[in-house]
């Protein structure tokens, strides 16, 4: 989830602005014109799942898929993440603009972290099942480093928000759920229609006969 | 919800008549420093500032409105928690929760501010049309992947609003409902994967497309900016209002909302 603007103190924006410069430099390297579009469409795919509500009870949570975008852009996510949150900090205050670092660090950290997860797929033998439980684990992965980092982020900015913190941690239980039951069908959904579309991607090679 | 933010910015007035690199640095410093306020009657006194730059801008009220329903919902979290787990000694305790008025206040400091900060954003992005801000942010040595990447982005926002408009309509035509059960999320993960596949289909076709005609990554444009005495008049005005801002902040004429009212 985001955090909203004049909550966090001035050390605590600085460092997210610092941080997001930093992994955005280093994600960012000789990067092609063509994996432009691409990065694009996931970036306006994170937007607009933000906005996606599924009702749980008396309230709603809405999506974050920030591990979905890493699972599919690899270290690449963090530039599409980013460039989500500037625009829902422009478009409708969703967030904030001096709060724009710290939430890149967060959801983008989360969409790195999550790619980190599902290549570990490749450690074992190969089969369908592990993949869907890899895409899973990520999308969980995702959401709960950025639950951690939010936390970590009221923590420091005062003990009057401690409790908000945990509270804020604690909201993120179920999202957690949510997004690794949707990560997992949509891994499995293209992993049969357009494998080639998912990160890390090793394209089977066959033999042919003569 | 509407995100042609840029739906006002042809109502004429001195905000949309004013150069967007000036006004984009000039306001944002004035952002920033909202964000770094501590006393409560400087923060009103900010958000004050925020509707005269609404006011002049033109924007309808009803539109700028929308931003402020989302961050009331976004702060909820925080009026609801900060009074009651406030640490230190509880003024009166309702329904055996402690309530402090010290946490009161500081949710209605953040909240003050919250509010401030989004009118000015929308007085920013709202009074120029998208792509000239994003050209103005190219000026101000922003790097030119990053703008590129914006405007596809913003692009692809509204295509993909249809798109899922489109796709809600048919999975209804064929009778699904929303619950909060296992069915609902696998569907949305299908769901979100064909959105993926049918997007990177179109993308590709129109970056194709954009390469035939000569796209090279970058961006020009017929838009030139020219800075006049004027734009650095109400620069002046808005630095000269901040650095009061701060300054009345910092010298705690007011008491922060942490210790009192006032």
């Amino acid at each position: 989830m985001h955090i909203a603007d004049g909550i966090l103190s001035a050390p605590v924006i600085a460092a997210g602005f610092g941080g997001t410069v930093v992994i955005a430099a280093v994600t960012m390297r000789k990067m092609d014109l063509e994996e432009i579009p691409k990065i694009s469409v996931m970036s306006a795919v994170f937007f607009v799942a933000n906005l996606i509500h599924i009702p749980v009870g008396p309230t709603s949570i809405h999506f974050i898929l920030n591990g979905l975008v890493g699972v599919i852009l690899g270290p690449r996510a963090f530039a599409a993440i980013m460039l989500g949150v500037i625009l829902q900090a422009f478009l409708f205050g969703f967030g904030g603009v001096t709060v724009i670092g710290v939430n890149c660090v967060m959801l983008g950290g989360g969409a790195l972290i999550a790619y980190f997860i599902w290549q570990l797929r490749h450690r074992f033998p190969v089969s369908d099942k592990l993949e869907v439980f890899f895409g899973a684990v990520a999308g969980a992965v995702g959401v709960a480093f950025s639950g951690v980092i939010l936390a970590l982020a009221l923590f420091t900015s005062g003990d009057e928000f401690w409790a908000t913190a945990g509270y804020a941690l604690a909201a993120h239980v179920p999202a957690l759920i949510i997004e690794a039951i949707v990560v997992g069908a949509c891994v499995t959904f293209l992993k049969k229609a357009r494998p080639d579309m998912l990160a890390g991607h090793v394209q089977k090679i066959y033999k042919t006969g003569g | 919800m509407a995100f042609d933010i840029d739906r006002f910015s042809h109502i004429e007035s001195s905000v949309q008549r004013w150069d967007p690199r000036i006004k984009i640095l000039s306001l944002v410093f004035f952002i920033f420093v909202v964000a770094l306020l501590k006393t409560i009657p400087v923060a009103v006194a900010s958000l004050f500032i925020a509707l005269i730059i609404i006011k002049i801008t033109n924007i309808p009220f009803h539109f700028v409105a929308n931003s402020i329903k989302v961050i009331v919902v976004f702060l909820a979290p925080f009026f609801l928690m900060l009074p009651f787990s406030y640490p230190g000694e509880p003024a009166f305790r309702i329904i055996g929760l402690p309530f402090a008025w010290e946490g009161f206040r500081l949710s209605v400091l953040i909240f003050t501010k919250a509010v401030a900060i989004v009118l000015t954003t929308n007085a920013i992005f709202g009074s120029a049309r998208f792509d000239i801000s994003m050209i103005a942010l190219q000026n101000l040595r922003c790097p030119k992947v990053l703008v590129q990447m914006i405007l596809f982005t913003y692009r692809y926002i509204f295509v993909f609003i249809d798109e899922i408009k489109r796709m809600e309509k048919a999975m209804r035509s064929k009778g699904f409902v929303m619950k909060a059960n296992m069915n609902t999320l696998r569907t949305m993960g299908n769901f979100v994967g064909a959105l993926l596949i049918r997007s990177f289909e179109r993308t590709s076709r129109v970056y194709s497309a954009m390469l035939s005609k000569g796209y090279e990554g970058e961006l020009h444009s017929m838009v030139s900016f020219k800075a006049r005495g004027k734009d650095y008049v109400k620069a002046g005005l808005v630095v000269v209002v901040t650095v009061a801002v701060l300054a009345v902040d910092l010298l705690s004429v007011f008491t922060p909302a942490i210790k009192g009212w006032y």
